[in-house]
């Protein structure tokens, strides 16, 4: 009887003190006392960006808990370890200096010059592209080291030189003959072959390396657990594997310094996972996918600031694949465009977000500049369906599907299995299409071998999956050039997985690659956009909007479609 | 003894290597570890570099043979995600799992223990009953239902309910980031998922051992015991517990061993990096050498827990003899 009174005062005990703690706050601490954050919620549209919520200046300090739903590969940001887009936005952006920054310019993000550099660099087209990078003298790596020419060459020599291994996507080094880094402030990189879209070369994913701490050393080796050197506004302090990830303020940053005392990222499973933990209160800001769950639970009401954006460098597109009966026809491929109502497929999915639009270009809306609108003909009209199928010949059958020569108009579609979003998608297509003739079954797949084997080996149909820009330049090349349809030549590792054959597309996107007038490239991206839009080489459905959530404590957060949520956690403040 | 053990430890070594060859056969066909490289890398060579990089383009047997041998040497190989040795990611992992079978059979045999000789002296009991019902449900409840369940009610709309800056209880890993050790932090982080983690295990053991009490207490030797004067107290701890542990030693052994490998979707659930996610991430991305690394470790446990239970069934009861 004792021992069990004793066991029951225990229990109470530790109960009263779970509680107690509770009412403390010793995940998001701060150390701020007067004032309050905005509390503005914000919906972007399909072309606009959420602006971040303003407020009046709070002070400084507090450690902030961030909610992150992939916990990154490694840190070695060129290795094939590398590619994260979680350790891009947590570590790489707060951490590696970069040539090229993103901003926004009206409705488009542009890359500008970064404060690594003194100025816009200067590029010259003859006799070989050379582009010329004068250092900002007052950018030093967290040793104290100035940034400097050698370590634009490393950089380069680690991704595309002679002793380069084990490199995640050489695309763009692969084009550089050399680096002059015989001036200390300069850099002159010189190219074997015009190179359009040089911006995103010491920047964009991976950044510029420190030479000076590096060279001699297994960079991989260095980097792919963490590294405390840093160029950025933050250092990491430690990356406790499974666990989180932290970031202090980098002392010797030579920008704007962090207000903040501390971030904390901590890895949750899953979407799920990450939405439970940030209405627990057990996370401050979250940054989920747009699943289906995520779009009712915030139509629900979520406590807090949020900001949804469809202008983002994803699209999530119907890729027909154009060598596959039925849409081995030109006409058959513009009918099915004609079936189906993209705006209220897009408007069911992402309506509660703002975005009720579809894309009408393969190019993001990112760089909506470059982007045609030429798919905006294709809207749900059934006399034009009809028209176009009795055309190349066509008839309707009493089961209400079209056939040909006994064949009818029937395809499967594909998507990565388990994905809620793309399988209600598949659904209400699936409606729309036998309303028009078209007998829609769907077959999904698991992403290793949708991506893998069924899509590069063109063992499909209809695919429906995103594609995603990670920086705001054209090129549509790598999805739409012949040549790079999967084959002997190219060793199957061509992305045109459509198989999409139109010559006079193919010089068009070429010369988007190599064109540094931007009002040529723009007409050229233009052009090759209603050459696509004209074939219905493949349909464009979603923007996939970006999605995020944070507390009203915070204020600062605002979404950059390429750097990410976290492009200026060095401006946020936090209230108590 | 010894031999019993030594040949315990011979038999399994086949059953190993034709369960990791095969293993080895099914996710390198099933899964792809390249599927980053595939799409949205504008480098038509990274595809091969990646390929030549792992070896992917040797045969199967080839590629098991590298990593047997390896693995011989002490080398579980580099992983192809993280391009880190697999080796320390077992053990990282095994870390935080260790502690959760830690923790969820303490909890679990201390509760099944209390309810299965609880239920068998009362028998018939409403208390008996109740227990019973309990026990069932608890034996048919999905554990990832009970999780999130527990994280609903006691993360979300408790927290909500008091208007507290936090929950009480955390569901997001072992620990906070800047906590280390057996502290208050610790406790508020273990309750959820140990609880999801014990409550099968309490249901079902405490059948088992209510059963086997009550077949103990009906025995020739409790009556003669009670009929000498022995105290009942004595009769049932002393006399007929130790009796009826030995079939919930052996069940509590083997389960254990089966956990290490086992705790996939608590550790999901509750976002703990243990050793059932890091089998989930690297088989859901084609990480051979790490879910290899998976199976021989967890497989290994099995055999101990086995042998252990073996040992100690025959330690608890000296009529059985080891041959």
């Amino acid at each position: 009887m004792l021992t069990s009174k004793r066991n029951r005062t225990a229990a109470i005990l530790l109960g009263a003190s779970l509680f107690a703690a509770a009412c403390g706050s010793d995940g998001d601490t701060s150390s701020a006392t007067t004032a309050k954050p905005g509390q503005t919620t914000v919906a972007g549209t399909a072309a606009t960006t959420a602006a971040a919520t303003t407020a009046a200046p709070a002070p400084a300090g507090g450690t902030l808990t961030i909610g992150a739903e992939q916990e990154p590969d490694c840190a070695d940001w060129i290795g094939s370890c590398g590619g994260s887009s979680w350790g891009y936005w947590m570590m790489n952006v707060a951490t590696m200096p970069r040539a090229f920054t993103i901003v926004k310019e009206g409705e488009n993000w542009v890359p500008k010059a970064s404060e690594v550099l003194a100025g816009e660099p200067t590029i010259t087209g003859s006799p070989k592209q050379t582009v010329t990078y004068k250092i900002n003298p007052k950018a030093v790596w967290s040793t104290g080291d100035p940034i400097t020419s050698a370590d634009f060459k490393y950089t380069f020599e680690q991704i595309a030189g002679p002793a380069a291994k084990d490199i995640y996507d050489a695309s763009g080094y692969d084009k550089i003959e050399s680096v002059d880094a015989s001036k200390p402030d300069t850099a002159v990189v010189t190219f074997k072959e015009p190179y359009a879209s040089w911006k995103q070369l010491f920047g964009a994913g991976f950044g510029i390396l420190p030479s000076k701490i590096l060279t001699g050393k297994d960079r991989s080796a260095e980097m792919k657990d963490g590294y405390t050197w840093s160029a950025g506004p933050w250092k990491i302090e430690k990356w406790e594997k499974g666990v989180g990830i932290t970031l202090v303020p980098n002392a010797g940053y030579f920008g704007a310094k962090p207000k903040l005392d501390k971030v904390v990222f901590k890895f949750l499973a899953d979407t799920s996972a990450e939405f439970q933990a940030y209405k627990a209160g057990e996370v401050s800001l979250i940054y989920p996918q747009p699943q289906i769950a995520v779009v009712d639970a915030i139509k629900a009401g979520v406590d807090g600031n949020s900001a949804f954006t469809g202008n983002t460098g994803n699209v999530e597109a119907l890729w027909i694949n154009n060598s596959k009966a039925p849409f081995d026809v030109k006409e058959v491929r513009q009918a099915l465009a004609y079936s189906i109502d993209r705006d209220a497929v897009v408007n069911r999915l992402f309506g509660p977000l703002g975005v009720t639009k579809a894309v009408q270009s393969f190019n993001p809306p990112i760089v909506s500049k470059y982007a045609g609108t030429d798919f905006a003909i294709y809207k749900k009209d059934l006399a034009k369906v009809a028209e176009l199928m009795t055309k190349v010949g066509y008839a309707k059958g009493a089961d209400g599907y079209w056939a040909k020569g006994g064949a009818k108009a029937s395809f499967a579609m594909r998507t990565t299995a388990g994905n809620k979003r793309r399988e209600l998608t598949e659904e209400v297509l699936q409606a729309q299409l036998k309303e028009a003739g078209f007998e829609m079954t769907i077959d999904n797949a698991k992403a290793g071998d949708l991506f893998g084997k069924i899509a590069p080996g063109g063992d499909y149909q209809v695919a429906l999956y995103a594609q995603v820009a990670t920086f705001p330049e054209p090129g549509l090349s790598p999805i739409t050039d012949s040549k790079n349809i999967p084959s002997e030549a190219n060793k199957n590792s061509g992305q045109n997985w459509q198989r999409i054959n139109i010559p006079e597309l193919d010089p068009l996107v070429r010369l988007v690659d190599v064109e540094f007038d931007d009002a040529k490239r723009i007409a050229a991206s233009k052009a090759a956009d209603k050459i696509i839009a004209d074939n219905v080489a493949s349909l464009p459905l979603d923007p996939l909007p970006n999605i995020l959530l944070w507390s009203k404590k915070i204020s600062g957060p605002s979404d950059n479609p390429v750097l990410g949520p976290f492009w200026n956690l060095n401006t946020w403040t936090l209230a108590k | 003894m010894l031999t019993f053990i030594a040949r315990r430890i011979l038999y399994s070594i086949p059953v190993l290597l034709v369960s990791s060859f095969l293993v080895f056969v099914g996710v390198t066909k099933t899964f792809d570890p390249l599927q980053k490289f595939r799409i949205g890398i504008k480098d038509p060579n990274a595809l091969q570099r990646a390929i030549d990089r792992l070896g992917l383009d040797k045969p199967v047997y080839e590629q098991y043979w590298k990593w047997l041998k390896g693995v011989l040497q002490g080398d579980f190989g580099v992983s192809y995600r993280t391009s880190g040795e697999v080796w320390p990611m077992i053990t990282r992992s095994l870390g935080f799992t260790v502690q959760m079978i830690f923790w969820g059979i303490l909890v679990a045999l201390l509760f099944a223990i209390g309810i299965g000789i609880f239920s068998a002296i009362r028998q018939y009991s409403a208390a008996d009953y109740a227990l019973t019902g309990l026990s069932y449900i608890g034996v048919a409840m999905p554990a990832f239902w009970f999780g999130l369940i527990l994280i609903q009610v006691f993360g979300v709309w408790l927290k909500q309910r008091l208007g507290w800056e936090r929950s009480p209880l955390f569901f997001v890993g072992l620990h906070s980031t800047d906590s280390k050790g057996l502290n208050l932090d610790y406790a508020r982080h273990l309750v959820l998922p140990v609880l999801t983690l014990s409550v099968q295990l309490i249901a079902q053991w405490s059948r088992f051992l209510r059963s086997s009490m009550l077949e103990v207490m009906s025995s020739d030797f409790i009556r003669t015991a009670r009929a000498k004067g022995v105290p009942r107290r004595r009769v049932v701890f002393r006399h007929a517990f130790r009796n009826a542990l030995i079939p919930l030693t052996t069940d509590v052994a083997t389960q254990s061993g089966l956990l290490f490998g086992g705790l996939v979707i608590t550790e999901q659930i509750f976002s703990i990096p243990g050793m059932g996610r890091l089998f989930l991430d690297s088989l859901a991305q084609g990480d051979v050498y790490v879910v290899l690394a998976y199976l021989m470790v967890t497989g290994v446990f099995v055999i101990i827990f086995n042998l252990v239970a073996d040992l100690a069934y025959g330690l608890l009861d000296p009529r059985v003899r080891l041959s």
